[in-house]
């Protein structure tokens, strides 16, 4: 955001070093875990075969707009530290450039969910004091009471919420009913 | 411009990203493999998209390679690791703390040591350097700071200091003590064992020897002309070290099982050092009964404390019976401390 506010007049708020520190840095921090929920996404997406660095930048700044980019050099970083942590895993190409295919575990697909679910209901929470409308799309999703967990409600079948074990049944069979 | 030439420019661009990455990762050759492939086919991909047939050309690979950012942030990038705290990491905080912690002990017992040897030799003026203990800490506690500080900013965490073969040893430990269920409820980590039984036969058996020495030696020839009532107070001193050794090669043979007896043999030990103190005490009231041998010419001989280091002595006395009623209390606190390992084994 702040390379395009560069380029406007130089005598914009933003121009001031004091206000262009705050800002990039307010943005940066605000970035720093959507970056990391949007990687996730992009790499769930991708399924089983997985996904390449490049390819996910390619594709993140593709689907956002170029609203949010990723520097190139911190894409790498993030990936091995999120696979370290058994949310994703990697394999490597033995033909041709050397790439390394990204694709979710089984529990990092769960965590995502998680996240998606708390991102998502804490952006609709918000709207409000931003006076902007967020539609969670409740027909096609559950989002458990207890935890948040994105549940598609096409997909689960499930007696309990598999990340807080919280008991989803009736409210799921009431929300097919509907 | 050729291919040659612009495999060139991305090797030279890799080559000074790989040197300026961080200490903990230039140690894992493999990992450093991985990210190095990963960029270049990253600066190889860009400059083909960079490019308008498609194909890279020399122009499109520096732009490419432009938009990477410089060597120096890349690599800035494997620094950003642990949670900020004060300078240095959350991740390396709890180490910080131990390594001030045993820094801190190892300059006092050093301090100590040199005090009492002062005392006894009577150099009072050496002795007062004591005070000085509080300047050497300082500079030492400065120099831990600064060293983990950089530690930090340079991303490092501690399983960056375990080698991959510790790592898996460790690995394999906690799993084993998850199956005994060896873990603390508390901090989810493995219990360390009460007791390293080989340490303890070994301490055994040395204070086995110790005391059968001190109780043979008060029967000897040797100690004839030693004042009797001096005699008995080594006589007694070697019968407690001889108890105490008894006690920890038992504790040593039964290793890390009946807990109960170990508690019963630790305040045992506890109760021993404090009938010390009682004999130490007379040791301190009356210094004119302790007998100092001493070999000169080719016989061994024996003097009494000279009048002008009584007081020297007393003072050493006094640490020595200050040390033995801090240990005891340590003692019982032990044995209190092991009722936690109850549950674990039941």
């Amino acid at each position: 955001m702040i390379k395009r506010i560069k380029q406007l007049s130089p005598n914009a708020l933003i121009a001031k070093e004091k206000f262009k520190d705050f800002v990039e840095k307010f943005e940066s921090e605000i970035n720093r875990g959507i970056s990391t929920l949007c990687v996730l996404t992009i790499i769930k997406e991708s399924g089983e075969d997985g996904i390449y660095a490049y390819k996910i930048l390619k594709t993140l700044r593709e689907k956002t707009e170029d609203i949010l980019i990723i520097e190139e050099a911190t894409i790498y970083p993030l990936l091995r530290k999120i696979e370290k942590e058994g949310i994703i895993d990697s394999r490597k190409l033995k033909k041709g450039r050397r790439k390394k295919y990204y694709s979710i575990t089984k529990e990092g697909e769960q965590v995502l969910s998680h996240i998606t679910g708390y991102y998502s209901k804490l952006t609709k929470a918000i709207s409000p004091l931003f006076d902007v409308k967020v539609n969670l799309q409740q027909n096609k999703y559950y989002f458990c009471p207890m935890c948040a967990n994105k549940i598609d409600l096409s997909e689960s079948t499930a007696k309990y919420c598999e990340i807080c074990g919280y008991n989803i049944e009736r409210d799921l069979k009431e929300r097919r009913l509907e | 411009m050729s291919e040659k030439q612009m495999e060139k420019l991305v090797d030279d661009f890799l080559k000074r990203v790989k040197k300026r990455l961080p200490g903990w990762l230039t140690d894992k050759k493999r990992e450093v493999k991985d990210i190095m492939n990963e960029l270049e086919s990253h600066i190889w991909e860009k400059a083909e998209d960079l490019s308008e047939t498609r194909d890279p050309t020399m122009q499109s690979m520096k732009l490419a390679i432009a938009q990477m950012g410089t060597p120096s942030s890349i690599a800035r990038e494997y620094k950003k690791r642990g949670t900020p705290k004060i300078y240095i990491t959350e991740e390396l905080w709890p180490y910080y703390i131990k390594v001030l912690k045993v820094a801190a002990i190892l300059i006092v017992i050093g301090f100590v040591v040199g005090f009492i040897v002062n005392i006894i030799l009577g150099d009072i003026e050496e002795a007062l350097g004591i005070f000085n203990v509080f300047n050497v800490l300082f500079f030492v506690f400065a120099i831990i700071t600064v060293i983990f500080v950089a530690l930090s900013m340079e991303g490092y965490l501690p399983e960056d200091f375990i080698s991959e073969k510790d790592r898996k040893k460790r690995e394999k430990e906690k799993k084993k003590a998850e199956e005994k269920g060896f873990i603390s409820p508390k901090t989810g980590k493995i219990v360390k064992p009460f007791i390293q039984p080989t340490e303890k036969i070994v301490g055994g058996i040395i204070g086995l020897i110790a005391g059968a020495f001190f109780v043979s030696f008060t029967v000897s020839e040797i100690a004839a002309p030693f004042n009797s009532q001096f005699l008995m107070i080594i006589r007694v001193f070697g019968i407690f070290i001889l108890i105490d050794g008894g006690l920890t090669l038992i504790r040593g043979i039964v290793g890390k099982k009946q807990v109960l007896m170990h508690q019963v043999f630790i305040v045992v030990t506890a109760v021993l050092k404090i009938a010390s103190i009682w004999f130490l005490l007379m040791i301190y009231s009356n210094p004119e009964i302790v007998s100092i041998l001493y070999f000169e010419g080719n016989a061994w001989k024996v003097m009494e404390i000279p009048l002008e280091y009584f007081e020297a002595f007393k003072n050493a006395v006094l640490i020595i019976i200050i040390i033995q009623g801090i240990s005891a209390l340590v003692d019982l606190y032990k044995a209190g401390q092991l009722e936690k390992y109850k549950l674990l084994i039941e």
